[in-house]
């Protein structure tokens, strides 16, 4: 996974008819859900209702760089970091019988840009209907579609679809964002579009026997049946004789592991190969070279399953530091899917920022915090920057993070932690 | 946490009120590529930048808990932002980045002492009372009897809201029964506009038009991002239309033509005198259009955007959220002789 300059940066365009009564829930589902927090994620625009100065029954603004009408041509464009569109069409039977919408979606996805990828997700069965050039495409196909009649039970329905339709737009964008470009003969890069296969993703499975295995297999069980990622959970990945250590090592530090999944339950604590493997994974990692002017560090995205159960007590572990918690049910149905739909999302947005970081601009000579930068792609805490030995060291240093800055009520803490630092989020360092 | 405080946070503009008028509509910005999403991302950019130089908020939205409403979202920010004057630090007596939540009669009976007090720390709701707005004791509605449909009933409903918004940019004392002294609440001293209703909306004007006129009449700053449809963008229009010609939106006529709860408002007017301070929606229309016209001469010095031409010109057409905040945050800092804070 090691990322580039040529990372994608996408930015997300959701589309739907303006008739279709499912698009616009939809379409807010996908935003909240690929921009979580504050200002994380790739920016998400929609296009529905007619532009303003369109005609009647007429067509959405156009999308960055395409170019429509003279009257309809973008405003001043924007400078943007960004280097891919990913159009997510929900179509419908009104956006299929409209000529105006096939017309604009077959622009859209035969347009010689290689930096655009449309993804057609399918409302109802009419969708397939959609000129050759969409309809070739392999759609999303959220489950639980069409909404029953009846009144009652619609909302759960939708509910269901949304989750569905989350899980299958994370797993088509992690195909974008975690796979390497390859380059043509011709020395040309290779379209986005063209990628036609999954990475080989690994979700790294930390759990502590002594507390039972049940979530950690209905976990691995689901990632094996429903998912194209791959698990690295000791019972199956090391061999028998092989050295348990090493080949746990190994596994943490693979290229192909994009994240870590940590059942905690009372014992976890405790097991001091559990807490290895989490000291190791939640290492950040050196991207940038020696030479390079700015630091570049990363970190890949663990997600805590609290499995404690009754009224065990367990100590801390400060490894974990902000690792995103999902408490775990033995009841509840489909709590694997939340909990490996949102790993992987953290993952596609651990590989967003870190394309970010690496594509922001060094400020010229003679700007004051332009000697002593570190470029991250998580928000920061304390447990993780002092394992960054410049940080530790106690130099005074620009710390760059994801998004649109901390609250108060953060930097606060890591001031009290770190008086040297100075924490600037991306947006900040980019305005 | 004086680090924090000096890295991170300013007292520029410690007793300053900077006003918020961003209302959602939905049809407008979705046909501009956003949604309700866009809008909150763009108020909290905003909120957070005005908080962290130690100003104050002036917001004039309601109390329900509905997903348009940007109160709570703002009241969630403030107390993740505010900090604890109370031990006796530099800032203490000053309110820091509270809320000001301007309520005009009848609005502000349906605020319970329960919502009050929950927010207590982060929100002064300043209630615009009818004896505030100038109505003689006489003309007076009781509270029990606000749900009238009575021309009275609306006349000083209407006055009530004009007289918030001119109050607002004037600052108020707020007598405390049986407390000595009084309490002060700051000017608002500059304005940021977005959206708005410009027709079906209750008062004399829209109340975008109205807010912008107030702040224009006191000469300050004000910010208007008029991409994004609504009131906001007929009056960037108006703004930016060559020549002395007056828009239909600036007309009295336009309104009661498209109005009704205005047409019957103004027909029922007649009977009634108006306060002291209040005009009739035409007498305000009139003003504002004079204001615009004195714009088109001169729009970042009539607006006291502290912009230059060309960026005050493109805050009043861009559809790109990014670049109306960074125009407004640039204004600000330039008006304000802001300090540049990482964050």
């Amino acid at each position: 996974m090691t990322p580039s300059q040529s990372a994608p940066i996408p930015e997300v365009y959701v589309l739907w008819h303006p008739h279709c009564s499912l698009g616009e829930n939809l379409a807010r589902r996908v935003h909240t859900w690929l921009r979580p927090g504050n200002g994380l994620g790739p920016q998400v625009f929609y296009r529905s209702l007619p532009a303003p100065e369109a005609p009647e029954r007429g067509l959405p603004p156009p999308l960055p760089g395409e170019s429509r009408s003279p009257s309809q041509s973008e405003e001043k464009r924007r400078p943007t970091l960004t280097n891919l569109q990913i159009v997510l069409a929900l179509i419908d039977e009104n956006m299929v019988a409209d000529q105006a919408w096939r017309h604009w979606l077959v622009s859209l996805r035969t347009a010689p840009s290689g930096q655009r990828v449309v993804i057609p997700c399918a409302l109802d069965a009419t969708a397939y209907n959609m000129p050759p050039p969409l309809r070739e495409l392999n759609y999303l196909r959220p489950a639980g579609l069409p909404l029953p009649d009846d009144p009652g039970r619609k909302a759960e329905s939708l509910e269901n679809v949304a989750r569905s339709l989350l899980k299958q737009v994370t797993e088509a964008m992690c195909r974008v964002m975690l796979s390497r470009r390859t380059t043509r003969s011709d020395g040309t890069d290779d379209s986005f579009d063209s990628r036609d296969s999954l990475p080989k993703v690994t979700i790294f499975l930390s759990h502590a026997k002594a507390d039972g295995t049940a979530p950690a297999r209905r976990i691995r069980d689901y990632i094996y049946s429903q998912t194209q990622l791959a698990a690295f959970y000791d019972e199956n990945d090391i061999a028998f004789g092989s050295v348990f250590s090493r080949v746990i090592q190994n596994g943490l530090g693979a290229a192909d592991t994009a994240a870590l999944i940590a059942v905690r339950g009372a014992k976890y604590a405790t097991r001091p190969w559990c807490r290895r493997e989490l000291s190791l994974f939640r290492r950040p990692r050196q991207e940038s070279a020696a030479n390079d002017r700015v630091q570049r560090w990363r970190l890949y995205p663990s997600l805590v399953v609290e499995a404690m159960e009754g009224r065990h007590v367990s100590p801390g572990i400060p490894e974990l530091g902000n690792s995103s918690v999902i408490r775990w049910n033995d009841e509840e149905k489909d709590l694997e899917e939340s909990i490996v739909t949102t790993v992987i999302r953290d993952a596609m947005l651990a590989a967003f920022h870190s394309a970010m970081g690496a594509s922001l601009p060094f400020p010229g000579p003679g700007t004051p915090s332009g000697a002593n930068r570190i470029v991250i792609n998580w928000l920061p805490d304390p447990t993780t920057l002092l394992l960054i030995p410049s940080i530790s060291s106690g130099q005074e240093i620009d710390v760059i993070h994801p998004g649109r800055g901390l609250s108060g009520l953060e930097l606060d803490t890591l001031a009290e932690f770190f008086p040297n630092l100075t924490f600037r989020s991306f947006e900040e360092d980019l305005s | 946490m004086n680090s924090t405080r000096s890295k991170y946070r300013s007292r520029d503009i410690a007793t300053s009120v900077i006003a918020l008028s961003i209302s959602y509509q939905r049809d407008s910005l979705l046909a501009r590529g956003m949604g309700l999403e866009h809008l909150r991302e763009l108020l909290i950019r905003l909120a957070r930048m005005i908080l962290r130089r130690g100003a104050c908020l002036a917001y004039g939205g309601h109390w329900r808990e509905s997903e348009d409403n940007f109160m709570f979202d703002l009241l969630r920010l403030i107390a993740a932002e505010q900090e604890d004057n109370t031990s006796g630090g530099q800032d203490a007596g000053t309110q820091i980045g509270r809320l000001y939540n301007y309520s005009a009669w009848p609005h502000y009976l349906d605020v319970t002492p329960r919502i009050e007090a929950q927010w207590i720390n982060s929100c002064r709701i300043v209630r615009i009372t009818q004896q505030l707005a100038g109505i003689p004791d006489p003309d007076i509605v009781p509270d029990a009897e606000f749900q009238k449909d009575a021309p009275r009933v609306a006349f000083n409903s209407a006055t009530t809201l004009s007289a918030m918004r001119r109050l607002s940019m004037q600052g108020m004392s707020l007598d405390i029964p049986d407390v000595p002294g009084s309490e002060k609440v700051p000017p608002v001293v500059a304005r940021i506009l977005l959206g708005g209703k410009i027709d079906d909306y209750s008062g004399f004007m829209p109340g975008i038009l109205e807010e912008a006129l107030v702040t224009m009449r006191m000469a300050r700053p004000l910010y208007i991002m008029g991409g994004f449809g609504g009131a906001a963008e007929v009056l960037a229009r108006a703004l930016l239309a060559p020549g002395a010609g007056r828009p239909p939106e600036l007309t009295q006529d336009w309104h009661i033509e498209r109005n009704g709860a205005l047409a019957k408002l103004v027909q029922g007017s007649h009977d009634f005198a108006m306060p002291q301070g209040a005009k009739s929606t035409g007498a305000l229309l009139d003003e504002l259009f004079k204001l615009v016209l004195r714009a088109r001469q001169d729009l970042p010095g009539t607006l006291g955007t502290g912009l230059t031409d060309e960026d005050t010109r493109e805050l009043l057409t861009t559809r790109n959220l990014g670049t109306a905040v960074r125009l407004v945050r640039a204004g600000l800092t330039q008006q304000n002789k802001l300090t540049v804070l990482p964050g």
